[in-house]
């Protein structure tokens, strides 16, 4: 590099600042900036003070609710990777017509909003909705006596219904990365389909399977909009739908950031999890480049 | 084995059924719904169809009756707040994408941790506290207090699709074109750019899409004042199935069609966080 040039560089503002400052300081002012007041206005009260006020009032009144939540967040990320695990391998060892077809067919769920998907299952879940009248002519159930599932079924439906995709694409992508070598060398030597699946395909594509987990299950415990429209004011209800009662009934902010601490702290360790290895990938990135 | 062979094929045949119902099932219930001029139980279809409800929910036919809405209002509203959305979103992330790909920034973990953080933890408490700032600044319940939250929720996907796309293209390119005596402005309108013009426009198509079906944002910055698509489908759910379906099918249409266009280059920083 020429010697003016890098004395130009020491002069002016190095090109890069100019670049990004405009997209920081505007994550600074309208994301850093709330995310640090949420925290902060957990421990005033409405007085103005300094209190644990609004963490007893939390405990005392929600306790059950940010349980519903966990229960909730644990169980759709459980029942969606499972299936999304069994979906992937299925589209990775088989190579027909169906596999095609499948694989064609479970991404149409995937950029559908919540919003959407809450007001179908509001219908499709419904006492009178089309499950329940299906279900009524198979002879499974009794119309009169329908599947009640505005609560943590049908919630946990919901969930499963819309991460089932996403995690699918994310899992099939990484076994896609593993060589049919292996998969050949392990039935040679005589593994049948189940020791294929947890011995070779499972833990040779942990990392991926990881992230899948981790970004279902932070989504699920921040989605507002799919338990606000199927489950609403009902007891128990998620934290989320805890947030927008507080607010619009009582503007009673300290609570409802308080009730935020509480959904941070059930993201903690995923959110740290993902933080690290998103860092980790892109700091590669660029070490491989430089 | 032919016996053996015919079993599995039945099996995968039923699987391939049954992901099919569970997909269409829930879409077909709203489908119904946007048609069912009425619907009394315990009848499994309704007793009359009809495009009355789109009709009217279009605009092409008025109706004194209770409930009946006309979206195009809700429709036109959105569709103005998404276009000024991805022009500025895209303003502000295509310069911030190109200099996380293409320099080593000082502070630069931090500066991930920035655009990283709001994929990692809940968004909510973010608008919560956002209204109390709108409210003292007067932007609570206005048009421009919601562009900035949908700014706020599409310019983390556009940072990351923009500086993976910037990433994929060759530094040697670049490097090529200067060492023939181009400038670093033309270089990049005339090098990186245009290379660049398929991930960006995916981005931008991406943020369009996200500021069209924003609910949580819009609901704790908008309400009551500002009633965009999805406002207008979650304030007719419940009493009026009809309409709200119709609204629902209309915000379902372009998130499948941008599903099927960009099936091929699928990503997974594409997808996490919708709705």
């Amino acid at each position: 590099m020429p010697a003016d040039s890098t004395a130009r560089r020491e002069l002016s503002l190095p090109p890069y600042l100019l670049l990004i400052l405009p997209a920081v300081t505007f994550m600074v002012l309208m994301y850093a900036y709330p995310f640090v007041s949420s925290i902060l206005r957990s421990f005033i009260n409405p007085q103005g003070e300094f209190s644990f006020e609004n963490y007893t009032k939390t405990i005392d009144l929600y306790l059950k609710d940010i349980g519903f939540t966990f229960a909730v967040t644990i169980v759709s990320t459980a029942v969606a990777a499972v299936l999304a695990i069994l979906l992937a391998v299925y589209l990775r060892l088989r190579q027909n017509r169906i596999s095609r077809a499948l694989a064609a067919l479970y991404k149409v769920p995937i950029f559908i909003p919540f919003v959407v998907v809450a007001q179908m299952m509001n219908s499709f879940l419904a006492p009178h909705g089309i499950l329940n009248l299906a279900l009524a002519k198979l002879n499974v159930i009794n119309l009169e006596n329908p599947l009640q599932l505005f609560n943590f079924y049908g919630l946990t439906f919901g969930f499963v219904w819309k991460m089932i995709p996403f995690s699918t694409l994310i899992i099939h992508g990484g076994f896609q990365m593993i060589d049919n070598s292996y998969i050949e060398a392990a039935r040679s030597c005589g593994a049948g389909l189940g020791r294929v699946i947890t011995r070779v395909l499972i833990p040779m594509n942990r990392s991926s399977i990881l992230v899948a987990l981790v970004l279902v299950y932070s989504q699920i415990v921040g989605t507002f909009t799919l338990p606000y429209m199927l489950i609403g004011g009902k007891i128990p209800t998620t934290i989320t739908v805890d947030i927008a009662h507080r607010i619009n009934y009582f503007r009673d902010f300290g609570v409802a950031n308080t009730l935020g601490v509480f959904s941070y702290l059930l993201v903690l360790i995923t959110a740290i999890y993902y933080l690290r290895s998103s860092v980790k990938k892109m700091t590669g990135y660029q070490a491989s480049e430089v | 084995m032919p016996a053996k062979r015919a079993l599995v094929l039945t099996a995968e045949i039923l699987l391939l059924v049954a992901v099919f119902l569970l997909i269409i099932g829930p879409m077909m219930s709203l489908f119904i719904w946007s048609v069912a001029h009425r619907w009394y139980w315990p009848s499994t279809l309704p007793q009359e169809v009809g495009f009355e409800y789109w009709k009217q929910a279009l605009g092409m036919r008025t109706s004194l009756a209770i409930g009946s809405i006309s979206i195009i209002p809700a429709f036109l509203l959105s569709l103005t707040i998404a276009v000024v959305v991805v022009i500025i979103s895209m303003l502000i992330a295509i310069p911030a994408g190109y200099a996380l790909a293409k320099y080593r920034i000082p502070f630069g973990t931090i500066i991930m941790f920035l655009f990283l953080m709001p994929n990692a933890f809940p968004q909510q408490p973010i608008f919560v506290n956002l209204l109390r700032v709108f409210t003292r600044w007067g932007l609570a319940g206005t048009v421009q207090g919601v562009i900035l939250v949908h700014i706020l929720v599409g310019l983390v996907f556009g940072v990351w699709i923009t500086s993976a796309t910037f990433r994929s293209i060759p530094n040697y390119l670049e490097e090529a074109a200067r060492s023939v005596g181009a400038s670093r402005l033309y270089t990049f309108f005339h090098i990186t750019l245009p290379l660049a013009a398929p991930g960006l426009l995916a981005s931008s198509v991406f943020v369009f899409i996200t500021s069209l079906d924003e609910f949580t944002g819009t609901f704790f910055i908008g309400l009551p004042f500002v009633s965009t698509l999805p406002m207008t489908l979650y304030s007719s759910s419940g009493y009026n199935m009809q309409f709200a379906s119709v609204i629902a099918i209309i915000l379902l249409i372009p998130s499948i069609l941008f599903m099927t266009l960009i099936q091929r280059v699928l990503r997974a920083e594409y997808v996490g966080g919708m709705g």
